[in-house]
């Protein structure tokens, strides 16, 4: 008798964001509870469609603009507000997660983020608020164009020089600023075209500005059905978990890796595009430090250094984490200068989660391999006293 | 009295009981061998005693000394020392650094570099080698490597040396210093006790043997009074049959693989052989002979190599892996852990790993279609664990081997390699794989096979090829197999 392998089946415990998602409705429901509530002003469609004021009479019959209480953190406008600042760093985190599962680590996506939204502003600056679709299309295809390029150079040294890539990125991180730097002088650029403007500032809902919300979902769709549903995906697991026996299965790693740094920059040009739309303006100075905050994003998600682990899903919650902690200690009105030692400790934190929870796995496994190996020894034994 | 003894030791890992209520004694000055299958508790029972692990239940006694060899260091104290695999060194010192690491001669907090030096190679004297002690450790072979961790056992006037599969990745050359190594601490009085899997050097060098089963004691006996039958039937309950392959009843087909002059400088020279469709071609030699190097050049992993190879009368391109694999050559490494898994994922994905693009038509992992043709596979093969999803890292050997050689198994191949296709495997598991090596044959796959186990090549092949410091020494055909034909060409 022999054990059959059985084929999976979905088991919770193989759900490893379930995690992150309980921490987050946990997280969700503190603000909610300890945030308290806000007077905020209302506003109504006036008769000529036009977003205004709502006006109440008070006591003494004089008109007086109305308020309305509502959760200082459980509002659309605070939610969604989160949302957009947490969509700059998911979407880059996602790509982040792609480079870490490869082992690598890429300490250039902020200057690739300030360097791809340079030269997007100097296509789109010329152009004026006048601008129409091609100046926007080719404004947003050079920003992204820029980005992935970038990475791609971040990918092609590591694999040619064969250089661990923090120090490839440690030199481009300030490379590709200096040359963003060089190209506009530390001058900010800004004058695009309206449409451009006006379409990534799309609101749904007056102050629901969707359009950085939608693009990060979509990139985390993207990344999550490139990792765990392509066979480029399963490549960039094997060549991060064991990149000798990768190439013994004929895998070229070296361009899973120039791949992985290529997509990292791609995710940084299409935050570059958002944040262009958004404020309205580039400059070298885009994105300082943003490297550790998507780094942190990603291990907060589940991205394991060492390589081999890591979901776009997870980085992205990981990104709404760290924005909610962020944005939450504004929410309690505890000073904004305690939010990095915060964010710091939820870092290893996490970590060390992970960890526990790898050891849990482990002896989830032992037991269940034992218990097959009692089954195996039994049945050879039966098997022997047979045959006597 | 024992000069050692460990009574009623038990020892749990999470989720699993490594050791049961053991109970063994070591005579002083003797070899104690320690059987049984991968996960029998006989490498746990040797961390134990060298103070790694720290035991549930039971006592050690020393002399008659109940003793607590808490950790490495109070073992050391203790004159308990373990000499294993994994190296406890640091590869970037050099031999002498890592022999005097715990009581560098120093003074005033600066190292004394010519007494350093000067006792580290009185050390290595003592124990009979010449290796040089400015030597960084990281140029040293296995072999050597392990010289140096006995003299720094040696040196710290061990006891009792705990010796962890020493000869597993050592050439004959080597296992056979190693032993006469041990002769002469016998002689001193030292007692050993010997972790192996294999039988031949166990009934060679060793005066008592202690089987062990699933963490339970099975046996203590003289090895006078034991033999080979009866020490396989205690550790697996079944004995493994060494029979005739089938696929040498059948007549070999076309010629699938021919090398001509192949030559990877400092490596091998002017390799030339061919292997047919249907037959098993043995490669023996010792370690550095060049075999697993050939090998792997035949795999496009050496693009240094020159030469020509030919698959079923074309030529084939030097150093390119992806034509290697179209051309339907398959390879095991002989490193399952370093070069044949991934060991961080599951069962499935490694098996479809090198079939990876096969599997996904426009880029797409088709789950469905993997998850039946892998499926398939293991039971053919007859894995072991609770899923297809299980991590390879948690699988025994003897598993992990299964699914390593699955991955080439998974498509038909022309052109099988595997290089020591039986380390570090179980007798059991050993046995599976000899059938199934013997079964893919017949069914008309050429098979080149390393091995360093001469009973092996001698029971599986139709011819060997032995190499030597990188050539080609000679080809015996099956009629005129023997150990001394096939010794004689090695060294």
């Amino acid at each position: 008798m022999t054990t059959t392998l059985g084929r999976p089946k979905f088991d919770f415990s193989k759900f490893p964001e379930g995690g992150l998602l309980a921490v987050i409705v946990v997280l969700g429901l503190l603000l909610a509870i300890f945030g308290g509530s806000v007077q905020l002003p209302k506003f109504q469609i006036g008769p000529d469609g036009k977003r205004e004021r709502a006006m109440v009479t008070n006591a003494a019959g004089q008109q007086v603009p109305a308020f309305e209480t509502v959760n200082k953190f459980f509002n659309a406008r605070t939610l969604v507000q989160i949302a957009k600042d947490t969509s700059f760093f998911a979407i880059m985190a996602v790509g982040m997660t792609i480079v870490i599962i490869t082992g690598g680590i890429d300490l250039s996506v902020g200057a690739i983020y300030a360097l791809a939204s340079v030269s997007g502003a100097l296509i789109l600056s010329p152009y004026g608020p006048s601008g129409g679709g091609t100046a926007t299309v080719l404004g947003v295809v050079t920003t992204i164009g820029v980005g992935a390029l970038l990475g791609f150079l971040n990918g092609a040294m590591i694999t040619a020089f064969n250089v661990h890539p923090f120090i490839i990125t440690l030199g481009t991180m300030a490379i590709y600023r200096g040359i963003a730097f060089v190209q506009t002088n530390g001058q900010s650029i800004g004058g695009f075209p309206d449409g451009f403007r006006a379409f990534v500032r799309w609101e749904w809902l007056p102050d629901l500005s969707m359009v950085p919300l939608v693009v990060m979902l979509l990139v985390t769709i993207a990344g999550g059905i490139f990792l765990a549903q392509t066979a480029i995906g399963r490549k960039v697991y094997a060549v991060g978990g064991n990149e000798v026996a990768s190439r013994y299965s004929g895998i070229r790693v070296g361009w899973v890796k120039i791949l992985a740094y290529t997509l990292t920059g791609l995710a940084a040009g299409i935050a570059a595009v958002l944040s262009l739309g958004y404020y309205g303006a580039g400059s070298s100075g885009d994105g300082q430090g943003y490297e550790l905050n998507v780094i942190a994003a990603a291990v907060v998600g589940g991205a394991s250094l060492i390589g081999g682990k890591g979901t776009a899903l997870g980085a992205l919650l990981g990104a709404v984490i760290l924005q909610m902690i962020s944005n939450g200690l504004v929410i309690l009105n505890i000073p904004q200068n305690y939010s990095q030692i915060v964010i710091g400790l939820v870092v290893i934190a996490a970590v060390l989660l992970d960890q526990f929870n790898a050891v849990m796995a482990k002896r989830r496994l032992l037991v269940r391999t034992s218990a097959i190996k009692k089954e195996v020894a039994s049945a050879a034994e039966s098997a022997a006293s047979s045959t006597k | 009295m024992a000069f050692l003894s460990v009574e009623h030791i038990s020892k749990t890992f999470p989720g699993v009981k490594a050791l049961d209520d053991v109970s063994v004694e070591f005579e002083k000055g003797t070899i104690h061998a320690l059987m049984g299958e991968n996960g029998a508790g006989k490498s746990t029972l040797g961390k134990i005693i060298a103070g790694v692990y720290t035991p549930d239940k039971g006592v050690i006694k020393l002399d008659g000394q109940e003793v607590k060899p808490t950790d490495p260091r109070i073992a050391q104290e203790l004159g308990l020392a373990i000499v294993h695999q994994e190296l406890a060194f640091c590869p970037n010192m050099t031999v002498a650094e890592n022999l005097m690491l715990g009581s560098m001669p120093a003074k005033a907090g600066f190292v004394n570099w010519n007494k350093l030096r000067d006792r580290a190679k009185s050390l290595l004297l003592e124990i009979g080698s010449d290796i040089d002690p400015d030597t960084p450790l990281a140029q040293l072979t296995t072999g050597q490597e392990q010289m140096v961790q006995i003299a720094s056992c040696v040196g710290t006037n061990a006891k009792m040396i705990i010796f962890d599969e020493p000869t597993s990745s050592l050439s004959t050359r080597e296992s056979e210093h190693l032993f006469e190594l041990m002769e002469r601490l016998k002689e001193r009085g030292v007692t050993m006790a010997y972790v192996s899997h294999r039988m031949d050097e166990i009934f060679r060098i060793c005066d008592t043997i202690t089987v062990l089963r699933d963490g339970k004691f099975v046996a203590t006996e003289a090895i006078a009074s034991t033999n080979r039958g009866r020490v396989i039937r205690q550790m697996v309950g079944h004995e493994v049959l060494t029979e005739r392959p089938k696929y040498l009843d059948l007549q070999p087909g076309e010629e699938i693989l021919r090398v001509e002059n192949l030559t990877s400088t400092g490596k091998f020279q002017n390799v030339s052989f061919n292997v047919h469709r249907g037959e098993i071609v043995g490669m023996a030699g010792l370690v550095g002979a060049g075999r697993s190097e050939t090998a792997t050049a035949i795999f496009g992993l050496d693009r240094n190599a020159k030469g020509d190879i030919y698959i079923k009368g074309k030529k084939m391109s030097i150093g390119n892996v992806n034509e290697a694999m179209r051309r339907q050559i398959g390879f095991l490494p002989e490193d399952r852990k370093r070069a044949g898994l991934v060991l961080g994922m599951s069962i499935s994905d490694n098996v479809s790993l090198p079939h990876i693009d096969h599997f996904s038509p426009l880029g797409f992992v088709d789950r469905k279609r993997e998850m039946i043709e892998i499926e398939k596979l293991t039971k053919r093969l007859r894995v072991k664990a609770p899923s297809l999803d299980s991590i390879t890292a948690g699988l025994s050997g003897g598993n992990q081997q299964k699914v390593a050689l699955a991955k080439w198994l998974a498509r038909t191949c022309d052109l099988l390699i595997v290089d020591e296709p039986t380390r570090g495997v179980d007798v059991g598991a050993k046995a599976e794989i000899y059938h199934l090596l013997d079964e893919v044959a017949c069914q008309g796959v050429a098979i080149l096979m390393i091995s360093s186990e001469l009973p092996e090549v001698m029971n599986l092949s139709r011819r060997i090829l032995v190499l030597r410091e990188g050539f080609l020494t000679g080809e015996v055909v099956r009629e005129n197999f023997s150990q001394e034909a096939l010794l004689h060409l090695m060294a």
